[in-house]
């Protein structure tokens, strides 16, 4: 029951951020201010957090050790965003790397009954990340 | 004290909701109060235009975000719960939390005050005036800061109070049988998750351009003011509705009880939120008319905006369906529900001519629409409100409020409103702007001015009146009872004030008006359908 609430609430709170981050993306876009994400660093970021997101679905299977292998590729993921620092861009990327920071945090002292609601926002994140690589593939500019 | 600080009962969660609220509304009020003193009489010099635009400013920001909103979520937290038959809110930690970065950011707000320089670019501070090379100070940027906080608490207690309508239910209470009082407060909620993170996305965006030297809104360097006007009304628009649906609720909970007949067309009043809250996402444009953006996107938007008043229109006929041939006790409380009647369809027929885009042009940004919101918010919410707490003290309390004192109150409060508010159409209509902190002497300039001034005041001793109701009702009050008004829902089957656990047993819900059925088994409602 305990986790239903939490799933629930968890679920309006990331109906919240979609808005937030459609509105942002958006004038992100309008502006041209992604730039084309073709780096070969960048798609070391995405591939880290796809295997961030396998390692997670792990763990909520029972693992604490994969979710340690989470919270590992999740560091690696924000050190590597660095790049884009100094960039209009980077305010974009930094929002989004403070959301995953909280969700580190949350998965390294939250508790175990809420695993499944932090689960379910390092998802979402990493799909938002989707969103704006996919943005920068297609409308980035050069 | 300690209780209180660290509490997570919804009850002292919503009582330190409305206890913040009602603070604001008095340092609201005492700007308000600033603005109509210089605007006695022309080329009055009370003030210098600088702290005129810093109370305009923190007027309107206070008694949207750090008034209206917390004292209805107030409502929402406290009620919720006790009319759904339930003992807790779904997720008590986060209702905390989202109070107290509600209250913060408040006092994150006030404390620009302290610096010198407290925002002054309008509670909706429009790019590019709120640009760093418009507004150097740092108030604005407390204005940003500030009301970043209190968006994540709004969206917070909204979450809360979706988890727990959809969670906490009592047994046998299926959608169609909560209060219309729940309904409302159900459909705000989700209001506010889809719109508030568009204010956080503008103020991002805001603060990006002052602090980081990102150029979002500044046309000299490629951005878009119009942008900010897009983002910050595709928010304000629905706020709008966030802040007087709860207040339709109360409405929908007080006149049913005090007319002794059930509320007429109970799904349409439901139903027809929900279509307030779909169609106050498609009109954020006619707040930006006075834009040339094309005149069948304005065409558009008109439409839309005017549909809005179907919806609203069925609830008012729904209140007045209610109250025909009801045998009407008129209790202060009751008195202020008709009053929101009359005063709000003042406030709805004056934003059905703004709908007009050629009405819009002529009267954009006078004291026309000053009248218009006032009549809404004040006439609409405020008047809702000071029912519902009329209403629902003697359960917060377990004292009932002087009704004496309360009629006079009452009447003072609408004198003084109707005085101070209904000239401002006339002074709209005669050209004055809005926003500018003395006018010439021009014919009836000063004159309705003047009328206007007088009436705040009378307006001020009502509500000072009202004030010192609840203070000494508190302590000298008649004691109330369970249940003082017979009334129907849930919360008056409680104890005043409730237990710590409302609630030894889970109630049982058989229909819409559970208390009745439990009061009069043999005519039960459940036993008629």
């Amino acid at each position: 029951m305990t986790n239903r609430r939490a799933q629930l609430g968890m679920t309006m709170f990331l109906t919240a951020e979609a808005v937030f981050f459609f509105l942002l993306v958006l004038a992100f876009a309008y502006f041209r201010e992604i730039p084309a994400l073709i780096a070969p660093r960048v798609w070391l970021c995405t591939v880290l957090l796809l295997a961030s997101t396998l390692s997670m679905w792990r763990g909520t299977a029972g693992s604490g050790l994969w979710l340690w292998v989470t919270i590992a590729i999740g560091v690696a993921f924000l050190l590597d965003q660095a790049v884009f620092f100094g960039t209009t861009f980077f305010i974009l990327a930094g929002i989004h790397g403070l959301h995953l920071l909280a969700g580190l945090i949350a998965l390294a002292m939250g508790p175990i009954s809420a695993l499944r609601a932090i689960a379910l926002y390092w998802y979402f994140f990493t799909a938002v990340w989707l969103a704006i690589v996919l943005v920068a593939y297609f409308w980035g500019a050069a | 004290m300690t209780s209180w600080l660290c509490a997570i009962d919804h009850k002292r969660i919503g009582i330190l909701y409305m206890l913040s609220a009602l603070l604001f509304f008095l340092a609201g009020g005492m700007e308000a109060m600033v603005m109509r003193a210089q605007l006695a009489a022309p080329n009055l010099k009370l003030i210098t235009p600088e702290i005129y635009n810093q109370m305009f400013t923190m007027h309107g920001t206070t008694m949207i975000f750090l008034v209206a909103m917390p004292v209805l979520t107030g409502f929402g937290v406290y009620l919720v719960p006790l009319m759904i038959g339930a003992n807790e809110m779904a997720l008590p930690r986060l209702g905390a939390l989202s109070f107290w970065l509600q209250f913060f950011g408040g006092i994150l707000l006030y404390f620009s005050f302290a610096t010198g320089a407290a925002p002054s670019a309008g509670w909706f501070s429009y790019a590019p005036l709120s640009e760093k090379a418009f507004s150097p100070g740092v108030g604005l940027d407390y204005w940003a800061l500030a009301l970043l906080m209190i968006a994540a608490g709004s969206i917070g207690s909204a979450i809360n109070l979706i988890a727990t309508i959809a969670t906490e239910r009592a047994p046998g209470m299926t959608m169609r049988l909560v209060p219309l009082f729940v309904w409302m407060t159900l459909v705000t909620s989700i209001m506010i998750v889809f719109a508030l993170p568009a204010l956080a996305a503008s103020l991002v965006m805001l603060l990006s351009d002052r602090m980081l030297q990102a150029r979002f809104f500044d046309p000299s360097q490629g951005g878009a003011p119009l942008l900010w006007q897009h983002y910050f009304w595709i928010f304000g628009h629905p706020e709008v509705y966030i802040v007087v649906l709860p207040a339709f609720g109360m409405i929908s909970e007080i006149i049913p009880v005090f007319s002794r007949k059930p509320i007429f067309g109970y799904p349409f009043v439901a139903t027809s939120t929900v279509a307030i809250a779909f169609l106050s996402y498609g009109v954020w444009v006619h707040h930006m008319f006075a834009v040339a953006l094309g005149r069948n996107f304005l065409a558009v938007f008109a439409a839309a905006s005017m549909l809005i008043a179907v919806p609203t229109g069925m609830k008012i006929f729904s209140w007045i369906a209610t109250m025909w041939g009801g045998s009407i006790r008129f209790t202060t409380a009751m008195l202020f529900a008709v009053a929101f009647l009359l005063e709000f369809t003042v406030g709805g027929l004056s934003g059905v001519a703004f709908a007009t885009v050629p009405v819009d042009w002529q009267m954009t940004d006078t004291y026309f629409v000053v009248a218009h919101i006032h009549y809404v918010l004040l006439g609409g919410t405020v008047f809702a409100l000071l029912a519902g707490v009329h209403y629902w003290f003697p359960k917060f309390s377990g004292r009932m409020l002087d009704e004496k004192l309360g009629r006079w109150s009452f009447w003072l409060i609408v004198l003084g409103f109707n005085t101070a508010f209904f000239v401002q159409h006339f002074l709209g209509l005669l050209g004055m702007t809005r926003r500018v902190y003395t006018y010439p002497n021009l014919p009836w300039f000063g004159a309705l001015n003047l009328i206007s001034t007088i009436g705040a005041a009378i307006l001020v001793f009502g509500i000072l009146l009202f004030c010192a109701n609840i203070a000494m009702s508190l302590f000298f009050g008649s004691v109330a009872g369970d249940d003082p008004w017979n009334a129907w829902t849930l919360e008056w089957a409680a104890s005043s004030p409730p237990a710590l656990q409302n609630f030894a047993h889970p109630p049982e819900v058989r229909s819409r008006r559970p208390l009745w059925d439990r009061k009069h088994p043999e005519t039960a409602d459940w036993m008629r359908v």
